[in-house]
């Protein structure tokens, strides 16, 4: 019930922020964009609508590997850059724009090529360590791996044309939905769709996987296998997303908290839950950020602003309430 | 039929240590058998294997490879108790009873109505059904155990594979599992469980292999191998077993 309430309230709200924006006047324009013609309502079928279902698309893939991977390394603090994921697609996606080469395929492709590259590189690491168990040791791994794609991203941004590489640079790290097309929410949308189908179909098993691998074994899963395929399908839906967004911090890491609080944990229904708030929170942020100041505000900011915000009422209840 | 069938195991870890040396024993389907052994002598190791959770050949479940069983056909053959288990989420009693219901889904299935009404009775038989909505993070030590428990009944194996399964109890629980797993055994569960704790191993196996720095010291019925001569040898300190009346007491 709290669920479709959750998913009624986002689709309303999408259609109310159609008609948000700078144009033809800052605010809300309901009747009069429909009778401007050409122009208005080119903005509001080529920019708008493709803008926000981009947005919802984007929360909800994010979300869903947030969860996922919380799931997967059995700890609510976790999120999808935890693996060098994202900084693998940031260094991906500025040797792409310093190359020269940043139409918006390359990219994407870019972006979603180190990223994955970033999973395979602490994934293998992590089986070289020869320190604790198997989770902590990706997680070592995921920290190195990170540290690397870091420096590198830092070299690309020393070596970067200031005035404009070193801009197209610094505002993908930023986040944003400004550049949304129609063209662009196709490039991802059936591989994220079907990366957010797969995972959606493993909720039950993601309940299983956040136990101890002995015991997840013993109830009939082949863990480690599995572990494996739903972090690749998170990582590829997120590189995928994130190759047009831009870096979009803290939705993977405050909307699975909050969908537990709301549906409680287990995945079957937190997962769908945290999805849902994913797509609401997101369509929120980008919707204030392209109508709060006559400039826009890069979308990152402010789920940045927001997350953390959220994250320490959140902490702050912990005390109270014990585990998430 | 042979419920558990080892043949001339040995397990050495990727570091060169070598756990289990040679092991061998036959267990009848609705058995009771105690591993027994102190610490380090490789009795979860040896569970590892027939959970086939460290990969050995040589070890037989009714009558089949461990190997030749697919991951949920060895779900549904084998239920696993852990001694302890931490929690990371907070799932309620009966959504963690109901993990034990996964080997019976589809690839991608959710519990039905059914697989919740199994999960609950098996919260009923633990005595935790009270509780089934609570969440896993507040309960006590003695209830963390039972409800492991009832995660493993739910499962409805043939058998149950227990790791030191009262050995963090005060006696009242340890009593109440006692009871829970000597009810299953009297309904033809197979049991197999690692203990230190001789007075348990008699009061609940049918039969005995003590293990000693991985290798098997004695394996048999307990009125057979659980006397003084052996449990002196298999602890290096004196020990005597002794009959009160019907009690059979160790110390």
């Amino acid at each position: 019930m709290i669920l479709l309430s959750l998913v009624l309230l986002t689709l309303l709200l999408s259609l109310l922020f159609l008609f948000a924006g700078r144009y033809p006047k800052p605010g809300f324009t309901f009747s009069s964009i429909w009778s401007q013609g050409g122009m208005a309502q080119s903005i509001l079928w080529k920019v708008r609508l493709p803008r926000i279902l981009l947005a919802l698309v984007a929360g909800s893939m994010l979300s869903a590997s947030g969860f996922t991977f919380q799931m997967l390394f059995s700890n609510p603090l976790v999120e999808p850059g935890f693996l060098g994921v994202s900084q693998g697609s940031a260094f991906g996606a500025a040797l792409m724009i310093v190359i020269g080469t940043s139409t918006t395929v390359m990219v994407q492709l870019s972006a979603t090529f180190f990223g994955l590259l970033a999973l395979l590189a602490s994934y293998l690491l992590a089986q070289r360590f020869r320190f604790g168990g198997s989770l902590l040791r990706l997680v070592l791994s995921g920290i190195a791996v990170s540290a690397i794609f870091s420096s590198a991203l830092g070299v690309i941004k020393l070596v970067a044309e200031p005035t404009k590489d070193l801009q197209d640079i610094t505002f993908w790290m930023m986040g944003g939905l400004w550049n949304a097309s129609w063209k662009q929410l196709f490039s991802i949308l059936w591989i994220v769709l079907a990366c957010m189908l797969l995972l959606f179909s493993f909720r039950w098993k993601l309940n299983l996987l956040s136990l101890e691998e002995k015991t997840a074994h013993s109830v009939g899963l082949n863990p480690k296998r599995d572990r494996l395929i739903l972090l690749v399908v998170a990582t590829v839906g997120t590189t995928l997303t994130i190759s047009i967004t831009g870096l979009i911090g803290w939705v993977g890491l405050i909307t699975p908290h909050l969908a537990r609080k709301l549906f409680g944990s287990d995945s079957s229904f937190s997962l769908p839950g945290s999805m849902a708030l994913g797509s609401l929170f997101l369509l929120v942020c980008d919707t204030l950020g392209r109508t709060l100041l006559p400039t826009e505000i890069p979308i990152g900011l402010l789920t940045s602003l927001f997350g953390a915000i959220v994250f320490i009422i959140i902490l702050s209840l912990k005390h109270q309430g014990g585990k998430a | 039929m042979n419920a558990l069938g080892i043949k001339h195991v040995s397990y050495t870890y990727p570091s060169g240590t070598q756990a289990l040396e040679n092991i061998s024993l036959e267990l009848e389907e609705g058995s009771s058998l105690a591993i027994l052994g102190s610490n380090g002598a490789g009795k979860s190791t040896l569970l590892d294997l027939i959970l086939g959770f460290k990969q050995q050949g040589g070890i037989q479940l009714f009558g089949k490879e461990i190997g030749a069983y697919g991951r949920k056909e060895l779900g549904r053959t084998l239920a696993l108790v852990p001694q302890t288990e931490h929690y990371h989420f907070s799932f309620t009693l009966l959504d963690y009873t109901l993990f034990g219901r996964s080997p019976y889904l589809q690839a991608m299935g959710n519990p039905t109505s059914d697989d919740a009404d199994i999960a609950y009775q098996a919260l009923e038989e633990v005595g935790l059904a009270a509780y089934a909505d609570r969440s896993v993070t507040n309960l006590s030590g003695g209830e963390h155990q039972l409800l492991l428990l009832a995660r493993a009944i739910a499962q409805q194996s043939r058998m149950l594979l227990l790791d030191e399964p009262t050995s963090a109890l005060d006696p009242a629980n340890r009593k109440k599992v006692l009871s829970i797993l000597s009810s299953l055994h009297k309904r033809g569960k197979t049991l197999v469980f690692t203990t230190h704790d001789a007075n348990l191993a008699y009061a609940l196996a049918s039969h005995v292999a003590m293990l000693k720095q991985g290798s098997l010291l004695c394996f048999g019925k307990k009125e057979q191998v659980v006397n003084t001569e052996m449990l002196t040898t298999l602890y290096e300190t004196p020990l005597t077993v002794c009959q009160m009346g019907t009690e059979t007491l160790i110390y």
